[in-house]
Protein backbone atom coordinates (compact mmCIF):
# COMPACT_ATOMS: atom_id res chain seq x y z
CA UNK A 1 0.00 0.00 0.00
CA UNK A 2 1.46 3.36 -1.44
CA UNK A 3 2.35 6.25 1.29
CA UNK A 4 -0.48 8.03 -1.68
CA UNK A 5 -2.85 5.70 -1.51
CA UNK A 6 -3.33 5.79 2.13
CA UNK A 7 -3.63 9.35 1.79
CA UNK A 8 -6.38 8.93 -0.81
CA UNK A 9 -8.16 6.80 1.56
CA UNK A 10 -8.49 4.51 -1.19
CA UNK A 11 -7.46 1.51 0.81
CA UNK A 12 -8.16 0.83 4.26
CA UNK A 13 -6.27 -0.41 6.67
CA UNK A 14 -7.99 -2.97 8.58
CA UNK A 15 -8.70 -2.38 12.10
CA UNK A 16 -6.55 -4.58 14.37
CA UNK A 17 -5.80 -4.43 18.01
CA UNK A 18 -8.06 -3.89 21.28
CA UNK A 19 -7.56 -0.73 23.99
CA UNK A 20 -9.04 -0.93 27.17
CA UNK A 21 -10.52 2.49 28.37
CA UNK A 22 -11.09 4.19 31.87
CA UNK A 23 -13.47 7.12 31.40
CA UNK A 24 -14.59 9.00 34.37
CA UNK A 25 -15.82 11.59 32.91
CA UNK A 26 -19.34 12.23 33.51
CA UNK A 27 -20.11 12.67 29.81
CA UNK A 28 -19.26 9.16 29.31
CA UNK A 29 -22.16 8.00 27.76
CA UNK A 30 -22.42 11.44 25.24
CA UNK A 31 -19.03 10.00 24.17
CA UNK A 32 -19.49 6.92 23.45
CA UNK A 33 -22.51 8.12 21.31
CA UNK A 34 -19.91 10.39 19.36
CA UNK A 35 -17.84 7.51 18.35
CA UNK A 36 -20.90 5.31 17.31
CA UNK A 37 -23.42 6.55 15.61
CA UNK A 38 -23.55 9.24 12.63
CA UNK A 39 -24.08 12.88 12.97
CA UNK A 40 -24.68 15.55 9.57
CA UNK A 41 -21.40 17.11 11.53
CA UNK A 42 -18.87 15.84 13.74
CA UNK A 43 -15.59 18.17 15.11
CA UNK A 44 -12.51 18.34 13.93
CA UNK A 45 -9.11 17.68 16.66
CA UNK A 46 -9.08 21.07 17.48
CA UNK A 47 -13.42 21.21 17.87
CA UNK A 48 -13.95 23.10 14.64
CA UNK A 49 -17.41 21.97 13.05
CA UNK A 50 -17.07 19.89 9.50
CA UNK A 51 -19.70 17.95 7.33
CA UNK A 52 -19.76 14.51 7.94
CA UNK A 53 -22.92 12.52 7.16
CA UNK A 54 -23.48 15.69 5.18
CA UNK A 55 -20.92 16.36 2.16
CA UNK A 56 -22.08 19.94 2.26
CA UNK A 57 -24.97 22.64 2.99
CA UNK A 58 -25.59 25.92 2.47
CA UNK A 59 -27.88 28.74 4.08
CA UNK A 60 -30.86 29.45 1.03
CA UNK A 61 -31.71 32.24 3.49
CA UNK A 62 -31.55 32.59 7.04
CA UNK A 63 -34.12 30.59 7.85
CA UNK A 64 -34.06 27.71 5.61
CA UNK A 65 -30.28 25.11 5.69
CA UNK A 66 -30.19 23.02 3.21
CA UNK A 67 -28.61 19.82 3.70
CA UNK A 68 -26.59 17.35 1.13
CA UNK A 69 -25.94 14.09 2.23
CA UNK A 70 -23.11 12.20 1.28
CA UNK A 71 -23.53 9.75 -1.39
CA UNK A 72 -23.91 6.20 -1.20
CA UNK A 73 -23.54 6.26 2.93
CA UNK A 74 -24.54 3.29 4.48
CA UNK A 75 -25.07 2.59 8.66
CA UNK A 76 -23.08 -0.01 10.45
CA UNK A 77 -25.60 -2.15 9.75
CA UNK A 78 -25.77 -1.87 5.79
CA UNK A 79 -28.98 0.28 5.28
CA UNK A 80 -29.09 3.53 3.45
CA UNK A 81 -28.36 6.79 4.71
CA UNK A 82 -30.30 9.07 3.22
CA UNK A 83 -32.30 12.13 3.11
CA UNK A 84 -35.08 10.23 4.84
CA UNK A 85 -32.36 9.26 7.89
CA UNK A 86 -31.73 12.70 8.29
CA UNK A 87 -35.25 13.92 8.30
CA UNK A 88 -36.31 10.94 10.79
CA UNK A 89 -33.63 11.99 13.33
CA UNK A 90 -34.16 15.54 13.08
CA UNK A 91 -38.48 14.22 13.63
CA UNK A 92 -37.12 12.09 16.51
CA UNK A 93 -35.19 14.80 18.41
CA UNK A 94 -38.20 17.63 17.85
CA UNK A 95 -40.64 15.91 19.14
CA UNK A 96 -38.90 15.50 22.84
CA UNK A 97 -39.25 18.65 24.85
CA UNK A 98 -35.23 18.57 25.61
CA UNK A 99 -33.43 16.07 23.53
CA UNK A 100 -30.07 16.70 24.94
CA UNK A 101 -29.27 15.75 28.61
CA UNK A 102 -26.21 18.15 29.17
CA UNK A 103 -28.28 21.81 28.60
CA UNK A 104 -30.45 23.21 26.20
CA UNK A 105 -27.83 24.97 24.17
CA UNK A 106 -28.48 22.67 21.18
CA UNK A 107 -31.91 22.58 21.21
CA UNK A 108 -33.23 23.79 17.67
CA UNK A 109 -36.38 25.93 17.61
CA UNK A 110 -39.47 23.12 17.88
CA UNK A 111 -41.07 24.63 15.10
CA UNK A 112 -38.30 23.59 13.01
CA UNK A 113 -39.96 22.01 9.84
CA UNK A 114 -37.53 19.77 7.73
CA UNK A 115 -38.39 19.16 4.02
CA UNK A 116 -37.10 16.25 1.92
CA UNK A 117 -36.57 17.92 -1.20
CA UNK A 118 -34.54 14.77 -3.05
CA UNK A 119 -33.17 11.52 -1.84
CA UNK A 120 -29.89 13.40 -1.10
CA UNK A 121 -30.92 16.96 0.36
CA UNK A 122 -32.84 18.31 2.78
CA UNK A 123 -34.32 21.28 4.01
CA UNK A 124 -34.68 22.90 7.82
CA UNK A 125 -37.02 25.76 7.80
CA UNK A 126 -36.63 27.77 10.69
CA UNK A 127 -39.54 29.80 12.45
CA UNK A 128 -36.38 32.14 13.05
CA UNK A 129 -33.17 32.77 12.13
CA UNK A 130 -30.37 30.77 13.94
CA UNK A 131 -27.24 30.96 12.71
CA UNK A 132 -25.64 28.76 15.47
CA UNK A 133 -27.90 25.59 13.68
CA UNK A 134 -25.33 23.93 12.02
CA UNK A 135 -23.34 23.47 15.32
CA UNK A 136 -26.59 22.38 16.98
CA UNK A 137 -26.40 19.20 14.37
CA UNK A 138 -23.48 18.11 16.38
CA UNK A 139 -26.61 16.23 18.63
CA UNK A 140 -28.50 15.71 16.09
CA UNK A 141 -27.54 11.78 15.71
CA UNK A 142 -28.83 10.34 12.42
CA UNK A 143 -29.45 6.81 13.42
CA UNK A 144 -31.34 3.47 11.08
CA UNK A 145 -34.42 2.51 10.95
CA UNK A 146 -33.56 0.04 13.22
CA UNK A 147 -31.97 1.77 15.69
CA UNK A 148 -35.37 4.16 16.29
CA UNK A 149 -37.58 1.21 15.86
CA UNK A 150 -35.66 -0.88 18.93
CA UNK A 151 -34.13 1.50 20.68
CA UNK A 152 -34.79 5.22 20.04
CA UNK A 153 -32.83 6.45 23.01
CA UNK A 154 -35.30 4.68 25.00
CA UNK A 155 -38.17 6.81 23.74
CA UNK A 156 -39.53 3.62 22.17
CA UNK A 157 -38.86 2.24 25.73
CA UNK A 158 -40.11 4.84 27.79
CA UNK A 159 -42.62 6.17 25.65
CA UNK A 160 -41.43 9.30 27.27
CA UNK A 161 -40.10 11.98 25.56
CA UNK A 162 -38.02 13.19 29.04
CA UNK A 163 -34.78 12.33 27.37
CA UNK A 164 -34.24 8.57 29.09
CA UNK A 165 -31.76 6.09 27.37
CA UNK B 1 -28.30 3.65 31.51
CA UNK B 2 -28.24 7.45 31.70
CA UNK B 3 -31.28 8.68 33.76
CA UNK B 4 -32.47 12.36 33.42
CA UNK B 5 -34.34 15.28 35.62
CA UNK B 6 -35.67 18.39 33.96
CA UNK B 7 -35.02 21.52 35.67
CA UNK B 8 -36.48 24.68 34.37
CA UNK B 9 -34.08 27.22 34.27
CA UNK B 10 -36.30 30.27 33.36
CA UNK B 11 -40.43 30.57 32.02
CA UNK B 12 -40.62 27.29 29.48
CA UNK B 13 -36.47 26.57 28.97
CA UNK B 14 -35.37 23.68 31.34
CA UNK B 15 -31.91 21.81 31.56
CA UNK B 16 -30.99 18.21 32.38
CA UNK B 17 -29.80 16.69 35.50
CA UNK B 18 -27.86 13.56 34.93
CA UNK B 19 -27.36 9.88 36.84
CA UNK B 20 -25.42 7.12 35.16
CA UNK B 21 -25.58 3.43 36.21
CA UNK B 22 -23.05 2.29 34.51
CA UNK B 23 -22.62 -1.85 33.00
CA UNK B 24 -18.97 -3.11 33.81
CA UNK B 25 -18.21 -3.04 30.67
CA UNK B 26 -19.32 -1.43 27.53
CA UNK B 27 -17.51 -3.29 23.90
CA UNK B 28 -17.26 -1.01 20.75
CA UNK B 29 -16.16 -3.23 17.50
CA UNK B 30 -15.12 -1.52 14.79
CA UNK B 31 -17.52 -0.87 11.99
CA UNK B 32 -15.10 -1.56 8.78
CA UNK B 33 -17.07 0.05 6.25
CA UNK B 34 -17.16 3.51 7.71
CA UNK B 35 -16.97 5.96 5.23
CA UNK B 36 -14.51 8.55 6.43
CA UNK B 37 -11.55 6.48 5.23
CA UNK B 38 -9.05 8.49 6.80
CA UNK B 39 -10.44 8.91 9.90
CA UNK B 40 -10.71 5.43 11.17
CA UNK B 41 -11.42 3.28 12.59
CA UNK B 42 -8.18 1.56 12.83
CA UNK B 43 -8.85 -0.27 16.01
CA UNK B 44 -10.87 -3.68 16.19
CA UNK B 45 -12.47 -3.55 19.77
CA UNK B 46 -12.76 -0.50 22.16
CA UNK B 47 -13.49 -2.03 25.84
CA UNK B 48 -14.76 0.95 28.16
CA UNK B 49 -14.09 -0.42 31.70
CA UNK B 50 -16.60 1.06 34.38
CA UNK B 51 -15.13 -1.71 36.85
CA UNK B 52 -12.42 0.36 38.35
CA UNK B 53 -11.63 3.85 40.44
CA UNK B 54 -9.50 6.28 38.44
CA UNK B 55 -6.88 6.05 41.06
CA UNK B 56 -6.83 2.38 40.42
CA UNK B 57 -6.67 2.58 36.93
CA UNK B 58 -3.91 4.83 36.71
CA UNK B 59 -2.04 2.37 38.85
CA UNK B 60 -2.69 -0.20 36.32
CA UNK B 61 -1.49 1.81 32.64
CA UNK B 62 1.54 3.04 34.81
CA UNK B 63 2.47 -0.47 36.12
CA UNK B 64 0.87 -3.05 33.79
CA UNK B 65 -0.19 -4.19 30.45
CA UNK B 66 -2.83 -5.45 29.03
CA UNK B 67 -5.73 -4.29 31.69
CA UNK B 68 -5.78 -0.38 30.79
CA UNK B 69 -4.63 1.10 27.79
CA UNK B 70 -6.23 4.65 28.53
CA UNK B 71 -7.12 6.61 31.36
CA UNK B 72 -9.21 10.16 30.95
CA UNK B 73 -9.40 12.81 33.31
CA UNK B 74 -6.00 12.22 35.35
CA UNK B 75 -5.95 15.00 37.65
CA UNK B 76 -2.21 17.23 37.69
CA UNK B 77 -1.34 15.66 40.72
CA UNK B 78 -1.21 13.05 39.41
CA UNK B 79 0.96 14.10 36.05
CA UNK B 80 4.34 12.86 37.40
CA UNK B 81 3.52 9.75 38.53
CA UNK B 82 2.33 8.90 34.99
CA UNK B 83 5.28 11.00 33.52
CA UNK B 84 7.85 8.66 35.71
CA UNK B 85 5.61 5.26 35.06
CA UNK B 86 7.31 2.53 32.84
CA UNK B 87 4.51 1.82 30.68
CA UNK B 88 2.51 5.22 30.06
CA UNK B 89 2.81 8.24 28.81
CA UNK B 90 1.19 11.64 29.31
CA UNK B 91 -1.30 13.34 26.88
CA UNK B 92 -2.01 16.57 27.18
CA UNK B 93 -4.27 19.21 24.96
CA UNK B 94 -5.36 22.46 25.35
CA UNK B 95 -9.49 22.14 25.82
CA UNK B 96 -12.18 24.49 25.33
CA UNK B 97 -12.69 24.10 29.36
CA UNK B 98 -13.28 26.66 31.65
CA UNK B 99 -12.58 26.62 35.16
CA UNK B 100 -14.40 29.86 36.74
CA UNK B 101 -16.66 30.90 39.57
CA UNK B 102 -20.33 31.42 39.32
CA UNK B 103 -20.72 34.38 41.14
CA UNK B 104 -23.97 34.73 43.17
CA UNK B 105 -25.18 38.40 42.11
CA UNK B 106 -27.89 38.23 44.57
CA UNK B 107 -26.22 36.86 47.49
CA UNK B 108 -27.71 38.56 50.46
CA UNK B 109 -24.50 40.83 53.06
CA UNK B 110 -22.10 40.79 50.15
CA UNK B 111 -22.32 43.79 47.80
CA UNK B 112 -21.54 41.00 44.51
CA UNK B 113 -24.32 42.96 42.96
CA UNK B 114 -21.74 45.85 42.13
CA UNK B 115 -20.03 45.74 39.50
CA UNK B 116 -16.56 46.80 41.83
CA UNK B 117 -16.58 44.04 43.92
CA UNK B 118 -16.76 41.51 41.22
CA UNK B 119 -14.01 43.11 39.81
CA UNK B 120 -12.17 43.39 43.29
CA UNK B 121 -12.45 39.51 43.56
CA UNK B 122 -11.25 38.60 39.68
CA UNK B 123 -8.43 41.75 40.52
CA UNK B 124 -7.98 39.49 43.87
CA UNK B 125 -6.60 36.30 41.87
CA UNK B 126 -3.10 35.25 40.96
CA UNK B 127 -3.97 33.19 37.80
CA UNK B 128 -0.08 32.22 37.20
CA UNK B 129 0.66 31.14 40.74
CA UNK B 130 -2.85 29.28 41.29
CA UNK B 131 -1.85 27.61 37.65
CA UNK B 132 1.54 26.80 38.87
CA UNK B 133 0.42 25.12 42.46
CA UNK B 134 -3.01 23.75 41.36
CA UNK B 135 -2.47 22.59 37.98
CA UNK B 136 1.67 21.89 37.99
CA UNK B 137 1.54 24.74 35.30
CA UNK B 138 -0.71 22.66 33.26
CA UNK B 139 -3.30 24.91 32.54
CA UNK B 140 -3.86 28.33 31.04
CA UNK B 141 -4.87 31.64 32.65
CA UNK B 142 -8.91 32.44 31.53
CA UNK B 143 -9.72 35.83 30.15
CA UNK B 144 -13.01 35.94 30.12
CA UNK B 145 -14.83 32.67 29.35
CA UNK B 146 -13.47 31.37 25.93
CA UNK B 147 -10.47 29.16 26.18
CA UNK B 148 -7.38 29.72 24.65
CA UNK B 149 -6.95 26.97 22.09
CA UNK B 150 -5.73 27.48 18.48
CA UNK B 151 -9.18 27.56 16.96
CA UNK B 152 -10.23 30.41 19.58
CA UNK B 153 -7.67 32.27 18.72
CA UNK B 154 -9.93 34.64 15.96
CA UNK B 155 -12.78 34.56 19.01
CA UNK B 156 -10.21 36.03 20.79
CA UNK B 157 -8.55 38.38 18.27
CA UNK B 158 -10.18 41.49 18.47
CA UNK B 159 -8.96 43.91 20.83
CA UNK B 160 -7.54 40.88 22.34
CA UNK B 161 -8.37 39.65 26.32
CA UNK B 162 -5.65 39.50 28.88
CA UNK B 163 -6.49 38.25 31.95
CA UNK B 164 -7.27 40.66 34.99
CA UNK B 165 -4.29 41.92 36.50
CA UNK B 166 -3.27 40.53 39.88
CA UNK B 167 -3.57 43.75 42.12
CA UNK B 168 -4.46 42.95 45.29
CA UNK B 169 -4.51 46.44 46.08
CA UNK B 170 -6.56 47.90 43.57
CA UNK B 171 -8.92 44.76 44.42
CA UNK B 172 -9.21 45.79 48.42
CA UNK B 173 -9.79 49.29 47.22
CA UNK B 174 -12.81 48.57 44.63
CA UNK B 175 -14.18 46.08 47.62
CA UNK B 176 -14.39 48.93 50.22
CA UNK B 177 -15.78 50.99 47.79
CA UNK B 178 -18.26 48.54 47.07
CA UNK B 179 -19.15 48.26 50.50
CA UNK B 180 -16.74 45.78 52.23
CA UNK B 181 -18.41 42.84 53.59
CA UNK B 182 -20.01 42.14 57.31
CA UNK B 183 -19.51 38.34 57.38
CA UNK B 184 -17.61 35.41 55.49
CA UNK B 185 -17.72 35.09 51.90
CA UNK B 186 -18.68 31.34 51.24
CA UNK B 187 -17.02 29.69 48.61
CA UNK B 188 -18.28 26.36 47.41
CA UNK B 189 -16.39 23.93 44.76
CA UNK B 190 -17.03 20.83 43.19
CA UNK B 191 -15.23 17.79 44.75
CA UNK B 192 -12.66 18.24 41.31
CA UNK B 193 -11.47 21.14 42.42
CA UNK B 194 -10.92 21.59 46.24
CA UNK B 195 -7.28 22.47 46.31
CA UNK B 196 -7.99 25.01 43.43
CA UNK B 197 -10.57 26.30 45.93
CA UNK B 198 -8.77 26.46 49.15
CA UNK B 199 -5.82 28.39 47.13
CA UNK B 200 -8.47 31.18 45.73
CA UNK B 201 -9.78 31.24 49.40
CA UNK B 202 -6.23 32.15 50.81
CA UNK B 203 -5.85 34.69 47.51
CA UNK B 204 -9.37 36.36 48.24
CA UNK B 205 -8.89 36.20 51.79
CA UNK B 206 -5.38 38.40 51.95
CA UNK B 207 -6.09 40.68 49.25
CA UNK B 208 -9.51 41.83 50.30
CA UNK B 209 -9.07 40.95 54.15
CA UNK B 210 -11.65 38.92 54.34
CA UNK B 211 -12.98 35.83 55.84
CA UNK B 212 -13.61 33.00 53.54
CA UNK B 213 -15.16 29.41 54.17
CA UNK B 214 -14.55 27.00 51.99
CA UNK B 215 -17.28 23.54 51.48
CA UNK B 216 -16.27 21.26 49.04
CA UNK B 217 -18.97 19.62 47.53
CA UNK B 218 -18.93 15.66 47.19
CA UNK B 219 -21.76 12.99 45.21
CA UNK B 220 -25.17 14.17 45.66
CA UNK B 221 -24.28 17.36 46.96
CA UNK B 222 -23.14 18.64 43.73
CA UNK B 223 -26.42 17.20 41.97
CA UNK B 224 -28.36 19.10 44.14
CA UNK B 225 -25.82 22.44 43.40
CA UNK B 226 -26.29 22.40 40.08
CA UNK B 227 -30.29 21.57 40.66
CA UNK B 228 -30.56 24.25 42.82
CA UNK B 229 -28.73 26.61 40.70
CA UNK B 230 -30.53 25.75 37.76
CA UNK B 231 -34.20 26.37 39.34
CA UNK B 232 -32.82 29.52 40.77
CA UNK B 233 -33.41 28.60 43.96
CA UNK B 234 -31.82 30.04 46.99
CA UNK B 235 -28.14 28.80 47.05
CA UNK B 236 -25.85 28.60 49.93
CA UNK B 237 -22.55 29.61 48.55
CA UNK B 238 -21.26 33.29 47.67
CA UNK B 239 -18.94 31.90 44.61
CA UNK B 240 -19.14 28.01 42.99
CA UNK B 241 -16.27 27.16 41.28
CA UNK B 242 -17.00 24.57 38.13
CA UNK B 243 -15.46 23.87 34.60
CA UNK B 244 -17.65 23.76 31.87
CA UNK B 245 -16.59 22.30 28.73
CA UNK B 246 -17.92 23.06 24.96
CA UNK B 247 -18.91 20.49 22.17
CA UNK B 248 -17.19 22.42 19.21
CA UNK B 249 -14.85 25.57 19.55
CA UNK B 250 -16.33 27.71 16.31
CA UNK B 251 -19.21 29.27 19.30
CA UNK B 252 -17.89 29.31 22.66
CA UNK B 253 -20.82 31.70 23.71
CA UNK B 254 -22.97 29.00 22.97
CA UNK B 255 -21.92 26.55 25.61
CA UNK B 256 -19.79 28.77 27.69
CA UNK B 257 -21.13 32.55 28.53
CA UNK B 258 -24.95 31.08 27.77
CA UNK B 259 -24.48 28.85 30.52
CA UNK B 260 -22.94 31.57 33.01
CA UNK B 261 -25.03 34.32 32.20
CA UNK B 262 -27.86 33.73 29.48
CA UNK B 263 -31.60 34.05 30.60
CA UNK B 264 -31.82 30.29 30.68
CA UNK B 265 -27.89 29.17 31.48
CA UNK B 266 -28.00 26.41 33.87
CA UNK B 267 -25.05 28.44 35.99
CA UNK B 268 -26.59 32.32 35.92
CA UNK B 269 -26.82 33.20 39.77
CA UNK B 270 -28.70 36.78 39.41
CA UNK B 271 -30.77 38.72 37.93
CA UNK B 272 -31.27 38.68 33.46
CA UNK B 273 -28.88 41.08 31.65
CA UNK B 274 -30.47 42.21 28.85
CA UNK B 275 -27.52 43.33 27.35
CA UNK B 276 -26.03 40.32 27.48
CA UNK B 277 -29.32 38.95 25.91
CA UNK B 278 -29.01 42.02 22.98
CA UNK B 279 -25.57 40.67 21.90
CA UNK B 280 -26.27 36.86 22.13
CA UNK B 281 -29.42 37.58 20.17
CA UNK B 282 -27.21 39.26 17.84
CA UNK B 283 -24.91 36.27 17.65
CA UNK B 284 -27.99 33.81 16.97
CA UNK B 285 -28.82 35.90 14.46
CA UNK B 286 -25.28 35.40 12.29
CA UNK B 287 -25.47 33.18 9.12
CA UNK B 288 -21.90 34.14 8.37
CA UNK B 289 -19.10 32.12 10.31
CA UNK B 290 -17.11 35.72 10.10
CA UNK B 291 -19.80 37.35 11.85
CA UNK B 292 -20.17 35.05 14.07
CA UNK B 293 -16.67 35.44 15.15
CA UNK B 294 -16.63 38.89 15.89
CA UNK B 295 -20.45 38.70 18.19
CA UNK B 296 -18.67 36.29 19.98
CA UNK B 297 -15.90 38.01 20.66
CA UNK B 298 -18.10 41.21 21.26
CA UNK B 299 -19.82 38.69 24.07
CA UNK B 300 -16.54 37.87 25.74
CA UNK B 301 -15.85 41.17 26.38
CA UNK B 302 -18.76 41.99 27.34
CA UNK B 303 -18.96 39.40 30.05
CA UNK B 304 -15.44 40.34 31.36
CA UNK B 305 -15.62 43.79 31.46
CA UNK B 306 -19.09 42.78 33.69
CA UNK B 307 -17.06 40.69 35.57
CA UNK B 308 -20.45 38.37 35.43
CA UNK B 309 -18.02 35.11 36.93
CA UNK B 310 -14.93 34.95 37.98
CA UNK B 311 -12.24 33.64 35.97
CA UNK B 312 -9.91 31.46 36.60
CA UNK B 313 -7.97 28.69 34.30
CA UNK B 314 -8.52 26.77 31.19
CA UNK B 315 -7.07 22.96 32.65
CA UNK B 316 -5.38 21.07 29.99
CA UNK B 317 -6.74 17.57 29.80
CA UNK B 318 -4.34 14.97 30.85
CA UNK B 319 -4.70 10.94 29.83
CA UNK B 320 -2.46 8.41 30.53
CA UNK B 321 -1.82 6.08 27.74
CA UNK B 322 -0.03 2.87 27.21
CA UNK B 323 3.44 3.83 25.53
CA UNK B 324 2.11 1.17 22.60
CA UNK B 325 -1.34 3.50 21.60
CA UNK B 326 -1.13 6.30 19.36
CA UNK B 327 -4.48 8.32 20.85
CA UNK B 328 -5.31 11.54 19.40
CA UNK B 329 -6.84 13.90 21.78
CA UNK B 330 -9.77 16.18 20.57
CA UNK B 331 -10.23 19.77 22.23
CA UNK B 332 -13.80 18.79 23.35
CA UNK B 333 -14.77 15.47 23.56
CA UNK B 334 -13.36 12.00 24.09
CA UNK B 335 -12.92 10.56 20.38
CA UNK B 336 -11.37 7.58 19.28
CA UNK B 337 -11.55 6.74 15.61
CA UNK B 338 -8.32 8.40 14.99
CA UNK B 339 -6.41 6.41 17.65
CA UNK B 340 -4.39 2.72 16.70
CA UNK B 341 -1.82 0.58 18.24
CA UNK B 342 1.67 -0.12 17.29
CA UNK B 343 2.84 -3.56 16.29
CA UNK B 344 4.30 -3.68 19.88
CA UNK B 345 0.94 -3.33 21.46
CA UNK B 346 -0.26 -6.74 23.65
CA UNK B 347 -3.38 -7.04 21.58
CA UNK B 348 -1.51 -7.37 18.32
CA UNK B 349 1.87 -8.79 19.43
Amino acid sequence: MSLLQQLAGRVRREPRGTVRVVDPNPLNWLYITYNTVEEAVRVTKGGKVRPAAMSRYRWRDDRTLEITVRDGERFADGTRLDADSVHQAFDEQIRWAAPHPPGTHFNIDRRTRAEVVDDRTVRLHLPEVDGLTLGKLRATHVMSERFWRDLGFGYARDQSGEGHW
Amino acid sequence: MVHTEPVITDGNDRTWLQTEDRSPTVRLRANPHYWDRLRGPHLQEVEFRNDLTREQAIDLVCDTVGKVDIVTEVPPSAADRVLRSRHAQLVAVDAVRALAGVIDREAEGLPLHDLRARRALNLAIDRDGLIRDAFGGRARPLAGLTPPTPLTTMHRAPDRLRPYPHDPDKAAQLWRAAGGTARPLRLAAMDAWADVAHLVAKQLGTALNLQVEVSVLRGEQQREARRRLAAKEPRDWDVLLLEQGSQTADVPPLELHRAFAGRSGEFRAGPVDPRFERLFGYLVAQTSQAKQILAANRIDRYVTRQALALFLAAPQVLYAVNRDVKFVPYATSFELADTSVSSGHWSVR
